[in-house]
């Protein structure tokens, strides 16, 4: 009897899905990931830049494939309609159809705020760094609105060519981002991305409304939502070139 | 009748008091050339440096200096322009669209500051326009033209009549995007602007950038850095009727002001060293002097003078010799200082060096009230304090003793 008790043990706690008893900050985070940008995505969203004179709204198309790719579209308004960003790998490019042409981003460019919002270049391109040039650890969690959420704390692996001097995201137990705050490297928060409003989208938990605060700008911020999202439905592989970029196919 | 007699022990021993005037007189000179030559030199070396691109001083939009971007504007600069030009000093006010956008010569694609500007106005403040080195210089007519430094030139891969592609974001967020004829190629000597800079005309900045008839800065000039330093009252009054910031040149240069205040300050310890050096030995021989003259001060105080009388006789005398060593130094000093100032000073040094610290080959001294009055004017007044030492021993003496001492 004791012994089919241990047995029993033994199976049940293999069974079990690490996570559900000790989960790891980085099992935690490529989860989370995963979830939002599955292998591959179609989303559409609108984006709203705030500041304290103007605020404008645009429409965006975009595509992701694996970690590395990613195809972005603005469609409107008119005067910002058919310019575009590829990201390849570590590589940026875009393209702007008044001057007919697309550009490659030099790497000192890639700070700079991407289509006049609160996100930069790097927010685009150098979002896999969070997953590969940090080290995770948990430093806290807590209940909210009924899921239990994860702090964890992102440190730059000793040498790591990334600008910040930590990341804080809270994650919920059903991998959906809740917040992310970046510090400078003097560990004073520059600014924070909240998650607004979580839905259900492409059959999945989905942060559909995102804003990017810069702290020491109080009346200026990017929100960000989803108005569809479609995942892991394969994209066809001339969407992410060059000659896509500049004379899109579809 | 104290000064009378003070005069008169000068020349008792003409050959002491020549030695202590004239090496007086050589320190004195000395510093009156040394610092004017400094004077001459920073003058220099800030004027070059600031007319290079910078201007004299700048008035921008409130809250540019901290956040540079095309939001902080001036919206109405061409008549804040106008009335900063009326200030007496200033000859000329250029506005200044200062933009950051890609710039783009095929596949190959730099990062650099986009810098609208009036050309004609740019031509009497900044001294990039005659540092063309292919083309010429935007002018007046011009639209889709730009100038860039020859290195961005080089890294772009684009000479003068090629064309650059430029990408950034307008002050409304939308896209700003244009392409550009290179006109000129210049060369500042200055590696960060040759690097990074390319001018094109106000008005095509303006539009491309979404301006209106916007600015973000406006670049003041003068005939010299003094002449716009005068007018600084005068124009902070502008600015804060115009509701604008100004900034003067150490705050548009802070690290080249730090340097030369550093720099004054490590001059200012030599100085320091050689005066007192000078002083020691004049007092030296005073003090020389005055055990030598015991008993001429015992024989006198028997005639009835005070020691007080005495002891303020042996101060003027120092005081005289110093007056007259300084006299001398500033005079001939000043003199050979003026006339370099006039002809330049050439040191065997290479030019590509100087230039990379904004010297020009060519040196001038810059004398003024100052330069000429500082050194010889501490010099006298440590003789005149350290004079005051004997005094102690002269109010000492008695009349017996000290006229029986040898």
């Amino acid at each position: 009897m004791p012994r089919r008790l241990v047995l029993t043990l033994c199976l049940v706690a293999a069974a079990t899905p690490a996570w559900a008893a000790q989960p790891s900050a980085d099992a935690i985070l490529q989860r989370a990931f995963d979830n939002y940008r599955a292998k591959n995505s179609q989303s559409t969203l609108s984006m709203t830049i705030h500041r304290p004179t103007w605020e404008r709204h645009m429409g965006v198309r975009a595509w992701t494939r694996g970690a590395g790719d990613a195809l972005v579209r603005f469609t409107a308004p008119a005067a910002d309609a058919g310019n575009a960003t590829l990201k390849l790998g570590n590589d940026t490019w875009v393209y702007n159809p008044k001057l007919n042409q697309v550009i490659k981003l030099p790497a000192s460019m890639l700070s700079q705020a991407w289509m006049g919002s609160d996100f930069s270049y790097n927010d685009l391109s150098k979002s896999e760094d969070l997953i590969s040039q940090y080290t995770h650890r948990i430093v806290g969690s807590e209940q909210a609105g009924g899921h239990a959420v994860w702090s964890i704390e992102a440190d730059p692996k000793p040498g790591a060519p990334v600008v910040w001097g930590k990341v804080v995201l809270k994650i919920r137990d059903d991998s959906v981002f809740v917040e992310e705050t970046f510090y400078d490297q003097d560990m004073k928060p520059a600014r924070r991305m909240t998650v607004d409003r979580i839905a259900s989208l492409g059959g999945r938990p989905y942060p559909v409304v995102m804003t990017m605060h810069p702290l020491d700008q109080p009346n200026q911020w990017t929100q960000v939502q989803t108005s569809d999202a479609r995942f892991d439905v394969s994209a066809p592989a001339y969407l992410f070139t060059l000659s896509n970029l500049q004379n899109p196919r579809s | 009748m104290l000064a009378a007699l003070a005069w008169r022990n000068l020349w008792r021993r003409p050959q002491r008091t020549l030695l202590s005037v004239l090496s007086v007189a050589i320190v004195s000179g000395l510093l009156v050339f040394i610092l004017s030559f400094q004077n001459g030199v920073y003058g220099q070396m800030k004027e070059t440096t600031l007319r290079i691109f910078d201007g004299y001083a700048e008035l921008q939009a409130n809250g540019y200096a901290d956040d540079p971007s095309l939001d902080h504007a001036i919206a109405d600069p061409a008549s804040i322009a106008q009335q900063a030009q009326k200030a007496r000093g200033v000859s000329v006010a250029a506005p200044r669209v200062n933009g950051f956008a890609i710039l783009a010569n095929g596949p190959r694609s730099y990062a650099a500051v986009v810098i609208g500007v009036d050309p004609d106005r740019e031509a009497r403040l900044s001294s990039i326009p005659t540092r063309i080195e292919a083309g010429r210089y935007l002018q007046h007519a011009d639209t889709d033209s730009a100038v860039v430094g020859d290195l961005l030139a080089k890294n772009l891969g684009v000479g003068v009549g090629g064309k650059v592609t430029m990408l950034g974001s307008a002050r409304d967020g939308s896209v700003a995007a244009d392409v550009l004829q290179v006109r000129g190629i210049y060369h500042s000597g200055i590696p960060d602007l040759d690097r990074s800079i390319l001018e094109m005309p106000l008005q095509r900045a303006q539009v491309t950038f979404q301006m209106q008839d916007a600015a973000n800065t406006i670049a003041l000039g003068g005939p010299s850095l003094n002449s716009v330093d005068r007018a600084l009252p005068a124009l902070r009054a502008l600015a804060s009727r115009a509701g604008v910031a100004l900034r003067d040149w150490q705050q548009m240069e802070p690290a080249m002001s730090d340097e030369i205040d550093l720099k004054y300050l490590t001059s200012l310890l030599f100085y320091v060293a050689l005066v007192l050096v000078v002083a020691f030995i004049v007092l030296n021989t005073l003090l020389m002097s005055v055990l030598e003259r015991t008993r001429e001060f015992g024989m006198l105080m028997a005639l009835g003078m005070r020691p007080g009388q005495i002891a303020g006789m042996v101060w003027i005398e120092l005081l005289a010799l110093a007056a007259i060593g300084c006299a001398i130094g500033v005079a001939i000093g000043g003199a050979i200082t003026f006339w370099l100032q006039q002809v330049g000073v050439v040191f065997p040094i290479d030019p590509k060096l100087l230039e990379q610290f904004g010297i020009p080959t060519r040196l001038y001294p810059s004398l003024s009230a100052l330069s000429a009055l500082a050194g010889p004017g501490a010099l006298a007044a440590a003789i005149a304090i350290g004079g005051l030492v004997p005094f102690g021993r002269i109010r000492r003496l008695t009349p017996a003793l000290a006229m029986r001492a040898a």
